[in-house]
């Protein structure tokens, strides 16, 4: 049980026509940028495009991605999360605008765990978009992802500017600079224009 | 009593070297080694859940969630 086999579902479950899209969100999403921190669950967007949305009930949406996964074994839930191959799978349907468009704009990456492995590929959030989604989501552990972003990673701060002022998440970026005392870059940046 | 003056400034650069290397392994590599910590770790969950699991048993119907419980979030 290991995260490639959680992938390799998730990869049958896009061929299938289940989801017409996926990427990785969360700390998952967070490795292909900074340093690796501790999860015990797997955040996964999905588009909800094949889906007959049910307003305010995103469980009810996720209802054939749950057959599916029910019929093939996975029918346990830890947390909020369905255990698939050993991970707590968070499936988060597109909910608002920024999800939309971070989904839309997932990067796709491929990786070997081991040399003898085949390549899997999936898909993951733009460094920008796991950046804007940890503001949103404002939890402490959200902002220490984001802290790590700024420190370590060359992100591209215009794109991640334009980002927060497209989704009308400028002040809380503000509130958030002013609290850990980080320098606002989006102040005089052209993104804001 | 006078401070100590230690100069941890060469630990420091090395804890950081450390970082960056940590942060320049590939996507594959990070999730393997999260993989093998969350497994080296499992004891220590599972004494957490039996912890907290013994504690619902001791208070039923207590409002009060456990400790470890709040902390989790």
């Amino acid at each position: 049980m290991a995260m490639k086999d959680t992938i390799n579902v998730l990869n049958r479950m896009a061929a299938d026509g289940i989801v017409s899209r996926y990427a990785i969100g969360g700390a998952v999403a967070a490795y292909n940028y900074v340093e690796a921190a501790s999860t015990d669950d797997l955040d996964v967007l999905v588009s909800l495009d094949r889906f007959e949305s049910t307003p305010g009930s995103g469980l009810v949406t996720l209802g054939p991605i749950i057959e599916y996964l029910k019929d093939l074994g996975y029918d346990t839930w830890e947390k909020e999360g369905l255990m698939i191959e050993g991970w707590a799978v968070q499936f988060l349907p597109v909910s608002n605008a920024l999800s939309l468009e971070a989904l839309e704009q997932a990067v796709d990456v491929e990786m070997s765990f081991f040399p003898s492995d085949p390549i899997i590929s999936t898909r993951v959030l733009s460094a920008e978009h796991v950046m804007a989604t940890a503001l949103e989501t404002g939890r402490p552990k959200d902002f220490t992802r984001l802290i790590s972003f700024i420190e370590t990673y060359d992100h591209d701060v215009e794109r991640f500017c334009r980002i927060l002022t497209h989704h009308d998440l400028i002040d809380k970026w503000r509130s958030f600079c002013y609290r850990f005392e980080i320098v606002d870059v989006c102040l005089d940046n052209k993104g804001l224009r | 009593m006078s401070e100590p003056s230690i100069d941890i400034s060469d630990i420091l650069a090395r804890k950081s070297e450390g970082r960056r290397s940590l942060q320049t392994l590939s996507m594959a590599e990070k999730i393997l080694r999260m993989e093998a910590l969350r497994n080296r770790l499992s004891p220590f969950k599972a004494m957490r859940e039996g912890r907290k699991s013994a504690s619902s048993e001791d208070a039923p119907g207590s409002a009060q969630r456990p400790k470890d419980e709040i902390l989790d979030r």
